[in-house]
């Protein structure tokens, strides 16, 4: 028998016990990873928003709390595009409105020429014509949604468009929408002469960093995003998120760490005489503490991985709600678990404190006499 | 039979509750290796808390003893003394309800530093020893009491103290079953040089010892040799 096979018979005599409290710590633990692989994904989705159409970067709003409130008039972008560091730019107008089922359908405005200047994958079809006022390229995803092929109609946010083209993208917010006309959206989002942002290619040579700086420098009204980190300066969402996941880890490490505490107080108390045994037969006050720590890591252990599993399955889950779904993949990423596993051996080790410290208190007489 | 006594009691005095209970007042005692000795008196002569102090499990108020070259109440590890120069027996045998026979017997085992594997063969050894072969799977609530109190005797044995400190080793068996276990105890003496203390309130049990102490009021007021204790095995293991 090992120490380890020592621990586990341990917990094993307390089944109910046992499940309970890795339940209550794996609810925590599932938070953590449903929470961290979406907000994971919400930031993939914010990479690829900016990486989008081979651009360097974007150019919005100034401290807009959402980056679909944001708003750079067609005068702000025509200085941007006249500038003699920027190659070409693209004006975008993000538009959100219901599709069939999916109430958070984006419909991104662009204008004809601008989608001639994009490497699209054209799936099927062409392009929005010059001029063309009810045309619309569908993302693959949403075609498939939809239900809609090429000459056929649909109905964006009770207007009907005729689709002219399907098209495959990278990231899963364009595949689950549309482009149409930048004017047309503009009409129907009463957002007449702006865009939400703009793509901005810099001439060949030049640093990126450089030419965003110098946009910000000559018009303080915008931001010019390059990395992801700077993505809070357009959209204060993921910042809140980031926050909150951080939140709900600290309130997981909090209400586990009580739930262990309580479960391993009992567990202490109950095997008061066993544990004057133990002593009794030579064990150390450092055995006992090892013994005592170790059943609560095997306990939050088993929590993290049955926490991890429900955790993917919650954030699979999710995806199941049209407006999440049509906006990111949930990221699994190394660091979404390293924090899951964090939280499990802190809430192991904080848990575990009290317990052990009071049967170290214990002489073996003391706990011998225990009945 | 060795002359240097291997225990050595000299004016200990333990007190509880805050020094209102005196459970020894200035008790002397010498044990010599390889003696079998018993220790009777009445309840509340303080018996049992002499062999607790021989066991490291409590310190005496005043006094001194020694066990080996240990003196105790000076001595920093006493849990590594209790895992290696003390083996104890209980009345109750306190065995782990959750633990084979085999596993019992190792618990010991983990301060030793052995292996896994070694803990295990040294088990299936000490349980054989003890006539327990083919039971180590066995767990204490599919044993009957003689074998629990065997279990416990093969877990005392697990680090090769070279003594056996018993509290009512027979107090909750049959007739049957203390005879077995007070035949296992002599023959361990007989077999492997073991030093015993015992306490009992049983005169009976007591007579199968070599030496008697009678305890009263926290003193030891008699000490009766019945017989000559064979010389300790040069050869055991300790």
């Amino acid at each position: 028998m090992s120490f380890l096979g020592f621990i586990l018979k341990t917990l094993v005599r307390q089944k109910v016990r046992t499940w309970l409290t890795v339940l209550g710590i794996s609810i925590g633990i599932t938070t953590v990873v449903a929470l961290g692989s979406v907000v994971g994904g919400l930031k993939e989705t914010s990479a690829q928003l900016l990486r989008a159409y081979d651009s360097d970067f974007i150019v919005a709003q100034k401290g807009a709390s959402d980056l679909s409130f944001s708003a750079v008039t067609e005068e702000e972008w025509a200085a941007v595009d006249a500038r003699d560091d920027v190659e070409r730019t693209v004006g975008a107008l993000l538009h959100v409105a219901r599709a069939g089922g999916n109430p958070y359908f984006v419909t991104v405005g662009v204008r004809a020429e601008d989608l001639a200047k994009i490497d699209l994958n054209i799936r099927d079809g062409r392009l929005i014509a010059p001029g063309a006022t009810d045309e619309v390229m569908l993302g693959v995803r949403a075609a498939d949604k939809l239900n809609a092929g090429v000459g056929e109609t649909v109905e964006l946010d009770r207007r009907t468009y005729t689709v002219v083209g399907i098209m495959k993208a990278d990231s899963v917010w364009e595949d689950s929408g549309a482009f149409a006309p930048l004017a047309t959206v503009q009409e129907h989002a009463k957002k007449p002469n702006v865009v939400t942002m703009i793509y901005v290619k810099v001439k060949p040579g030049l640093d990126r960093h450089e030419v965003a700086d110098a946009i910000e420098d000559d018009n303080p009204l915008l931001s010019a995003v390059a990395d992801v980190d700077e993505y809070s300066e357009v959209d204060q969402g993921i910042v809140i998120m980031d926050a909150l996941n951080i939140a709900i880890s600290a309130l997981a490490v909090g209400i586990g760490a009580i739930g262990v505490m309580n479960t391993m107080v009992m567990s202490v108390f109950e095997r008061t005489r066993e544990i004057g045994i133990l002593r009794a037969v030579g064990w150390s006050g450092n055995r006992i503490l090892r013994m005592i720590i170790g059943e609560s890591l095997a306990l939050c252990l088993i929590a993290a991985a049955v926490g991890t599993a429900l955790g993917v399955a919650a954030s699979r889950a999710v995806l199941y709600i049209p407006a999440v779904g049509s906006l990111l993949e949930p990221a699994y990423t190394l660091d979404v678990f390293v924090r899951a596993l964090f939280v499990a051996v802190v809430v192991a080790l904080v848990g575990a404190v009290y317990p052990a410290l009071r049967a170290l208190r214990l002489t073996p007489m003391e706990a011998l006499r225990h009945e | 039979m060795s002359s240097e006594p291997i225990i050595e009691i000299s004016g200990v005095v333990k007190t509880f509750e805050k020094g209102v209970i005196a459970a020894l007042r200035g008790a002397d005692l010498s044990v010599r290796a390889g003696e079998w000795v018993a220790i009777v008196g009445p309840s509340g002569c303080g018996k049992s808390t002499l062999l607790h102090l021989i066991a490291a499990l409590d310190v005496p108020d005043c006094g001194t003893v020694r066990v080996k070259d240990h003196v105790l109440e000076t001595k920093k590890n006493l849990s590594h003394f209790r895992a290696r120069d003390v083996g104890l027996i209980f009345q109750l045998h306190n065995l782990l309800p959750t633990l084979t026979a085999a596993e019992n017997v190792q618990v010991p085992m983990f301060e030793a530093g052995m292996s896994s594997r070694e803990r295990s063969r040294r088990a299936q050894e000490l349980l054989a020893l003890v006539g327990l072969d083919g039971k180590e799977k066995q767990h204490p609530a599919e044993l009957s009491g003689g074998e629990r109190q065997r279990v416990a005797i093969a877990r005392a044995l697990a680090n090769e103290p070279p003594i056996l400190l018993a509290d009512e080793p027979t107090g909750s068996l049959d007739s049957e079953a203390g005879r077995h276990v007070l035949d296992l105890l002599a023959r361990l003496r007989d077999e492997r040089g073991l030093t015993i203390v015992m306490v009992t309130h049983d005169a009976d049990v007591a007579a199968r010892a070599d030496r008697i102490i009678r305890m009263l009021d926290g003193r030891v007021v008699g000490d009766e040799t019945l017989r000559a204790a064979p010389a300790a095995a040069s050869g055991s293991a300790h």
